[in-house]
């Protein structure tokens, strides 16, 4: 069947904004669904030993756009610990690309995100969440600071307002599509 | 002029930390009987629908599943609304889909090298 879903992944240290983003540009109010983990001792598929363990749940936000009749964008809030890597790696298995969002007052809390994105080769953006109006620095600062390839598009954003995060979709849909092999 | 190097420091992990000698992983959770993790692949945002068949041999938890896909609906979707982690639905869809109960849409591509599909991505944004 011809139903499609394209992947957004919305990344960042923990309070960086990436709810309120999949919140201001999705069509519904956020959803959250949460994964079961458990500590890997020596093979994944071994079951036996799990009871006794305890778990912890890992929540996962997200929204969604309906782009046309056959096409909906689903917007990936991640959990910001870098621990998660592996649900990391199955959202951004596919996905178009992420945004990264980034608070200036810890910048480093978002630093995992893009060098994961990187050593990944997922089409990124990296967006300044504007909060409070403040810009503590430059561009040059944030790329440097962040290590950003010069072709990366950095920008800013609020991210509670919706043509601000549709701006930053759209910044990312084409860069995903300058990536793409011509021809 | 605010401190960069400071501003660079890593959040760590604030919560307990029980977890912090090892590597964390989603947990296999027996269904129905099963004991063995099934290896699904499917993705968390893969689209399924519901099949016009009888529902009246399944058990009820998969007749909640069937009765969310009216229309189009995906894993990350229907483990919202049911309240279940994506581990166990995603089983449970599989369970499903093998059945027959179950319709299922594109999955997500491996690499994204379908220019027409960002097109109308795009488009699609540039319209709301
Ligand atoms: N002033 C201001 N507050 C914001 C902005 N974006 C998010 N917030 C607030 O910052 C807090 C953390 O945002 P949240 O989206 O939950 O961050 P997350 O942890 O990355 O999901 C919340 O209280 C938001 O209301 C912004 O652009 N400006
Ligand atoms: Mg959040």
């Amino acid at each position: 069947m011809d139903r499609k879903s394209v992947k957004v992944v919305v990344a960042g240290g923990f309070g960086t904004g990436k709810t309120t983003l999949v919140g201001s540009v999705s069509e519904i109010p956020p959803l959250t669904t949460e994964e079961i983990l458990t500590q890997a001792s020596v093979g994944v598929d071994d079951v036996t030993g799990v009871e006794g363990k305890t778990n912890t749940t890992v929540a996962l936000d997200f929204g969604r756009i309906t782009i046309s009749p056959d096409v909906v964008l689903y917007l990936f809030g991640t959990p910001g610990q870098d621990r998660f890597w592996f649900m990391w790696d199955e959202i951004a298995q596919g996905a178009v690309g992420a945004i990264v969002l980034v608070d200036t007052r810890r910048l480093g809390t978002s630093f995992p995100a893009v060098d994961y994105f990187e050593r990944r080769g997922l089409p990124f953006v990296v967006a300044v969440n504007r909060f409070y109006g403040e810009c503590l620095y430059s561009q040059e600062e944030i790329r440097g600071a962040l290590e950003l390839d010069p072709s990366v598009p950095l920008l800013w954003c609020d991210a509670r307002d919706r043509d601000s995060s549709k701006q930053v979709l759209i910044t990312l849909v084409r860069r995903a599509m300058s990536r793409l092999p011509v021809g | 002029m605010a401190n960069l190097a400071g501003a660079m420091a890593y959040d760590v992990w604030d919560g307990d930390d029980e977890f912090a000698a090892g590597r964390l992983v989603p947990l296999y959770i027996l269904v129905n009987g099963q004991t063995s993790p099934r290896n699904t692949s499917l993705d968390l945002a893969t689209q399924v629908v519901a099949l016009p068949r009888d529902l009246n041999r399944l058990e009820p938890e998969y007749q909640d599943i069937v009765g969310r896909c009216g229309a189009w609906v995906s894993i990350a979707e229907l483990s919202a609304f049911l309240h279940l982690p994506l581990a166990i639905i995603k089983i449970m869809v599989d369970v499903l889909l093998e059945q027959g109960y179950l319709g299922i849409g594109a999955p997500a591509q491996q690499q994204i090298q379908d220019l027409r599909l960002l097109e109308t991505v795009l488009a699609g944004l540039e319209r709301l």
